[in-house]
């Protein structure tokens, strides 16, 4: 009995090891194979073919970001950038508010024949620092982009 | 000894509605707190208060899922009804919270990120988990014998428990949407004012009573249901 309850323990154990190893693997593995977005840089070297849906990320360059050039009167246009590359963004449709100069966003979209991007879809992204506005300041969500 | 008198030893049903009260009350608190004390965002405005929901909720559900992991050592090592009944439990409260926080983060990416969800690393693991407990609880469906029940969602609730750490460490992988984590950071203070901090503590301190509220109700239904007290292990 004693040695029953002995290798059932010593298999628990192995168990552990084992799905610790297989769930470190797999996250190490998922981490570095899925990739949510590309930034420009990544795209031109890995050749997307224009019409290929693809989801870019970068941050909107500074000095770049128009609204409301469309007949429509609701695109924007922004250049997005990683630092090294920069893409010319087209979008239309729901901008998010939180869209803004110097912020990272992520497009939905394909680009076309001459490298411009036409997004489907804008999302914006946020950083996880929260404060308080300060006086006088308007703050960045009521500023229209 | 009457039927009403409640057995030396197991003062949990006495203490239990208190601890629903303070539970309420602690929630009253950290709701007014969150919706009227604290400063409104610089970047995000009022949206940004779905924080004082989403984050509590987030990492009482970490907890929920690390305490099925326990019990289920627990059960597997020493075969006392208690872990199983303490596993089921906290599974069951980890799957509302889970998806109570999925909701809320749904809620507060709609008006900040443009969309309801996207297939970003952090949203794509918090799925994966949801999906896993949901399977945990439909397992325990399917056996009826007590010991094997117990025995085979132990090792489901020890392997699945992977999936927190990943979930929680999912923002540090490149290229994802999802922001980092604000007060776990791995270095420097937490990115957020005081008032907001103190805020946020009194919220996961309310979730926190209404995890442990939940759970000792939750518990006792379970022994009751094995046909056991409470404290007997």
């Amino acid at each position: 009995m004693l040695e029953r309850i002995g290798a059932r323990r010593v298999l628990l154990i192995a168990a552990l090891a084992v799905a610790v190893f297989v769930g470190t693997v797999a996250a190490t593995n998922l981490a570095s194979s899925s990739v949510y977005y590309l930034t420009p840089t990544e795209a031109k070297d890995r050749g997307v073919n224009p019409g290929q849906a693809v989801r870019l990320g970068g941050q909107v360059k500074q000095g770049s970001l128009e609204c409301c050039f469309m007949y429509a009167g609701d695109g924007v246009r922004f250049v997005m950038t990683d630092g090294v590359n920069d893409v010319l963004v087209i979008a239309n449709g729901t901008i998010p508010g939180l869209l803004r100069e110097g912020a990272g966003a992520v497009v939905e979209g394909t680009f076309i024949a001459d490298g411009t991007f036409r997004a489907t879809q804008v999302i914006a992204k946020h950083d996880e620092v929260y404060t308080a506005p300060k006086a006088g300041a308007t703050p960045a969500h009521r500023t229209a982009p | 000894m009457t039927e009403t008198t409640i057995p030396r030893g197991n003062t949990l049903p006495r203490i239990r509605p208190w601890l629903g009260i303070a539970a309420a009350a602690s929630f009253v608190v950290a709701s007014v707190m969150a919706l009227f004390w604290a400063p409104t965002d610089a970047v995000q405005g009022d949206v940004y208060r779905i924080l004082y929901v989403h984050v509590p909720l987030a990492w009482l559900a970490y907890l929920a899922f690390v305490i099925v992991f326990l019990a289920s050592v627990g059960w597997l090592w020493t075969k006392r009804p208690f872990f199983d009944a303490v596993a089921v439990a906290s599974a069951e409260i980890g799957v509302l919270f889970t998806g109570l926080f999925l909701v809320a983060g749904s809620i507060w990416a709609k008006p900040t990120w443009g969309v309801w969800w996207t297939w970003e690393p952090r949203l794509v693991t918090t799925a994966i988990m949801f999906v896993m407990y949901v399977g945990y609880l439909l397992l325990r469906g399917l056996s009826t014998d007590f010991s094997r029940r117990a025995t085979r969602a132990a090792a489901f609730g020890i392997i699945a428990v992977i999936d927190v750490p990943i979930v929680h460490l999912s923002v540090l992988w490149a290229n994802s949407l999802h922001q980092l984590p604000t007060v776990l950071r791995a270095a420097g203070s937490p990115a957020l004012d005081s008032s907001m901090l103190l805020t946020l503590m009194v919220s996961l301190f309310a979730y926190t009573l209404i995890y442990t509220y939940f759970m000792t109700s939750r518990v006792s239904l379970e022994r009751a249901r094995q046909g056991r007290l409470w404290t007997r292990i």
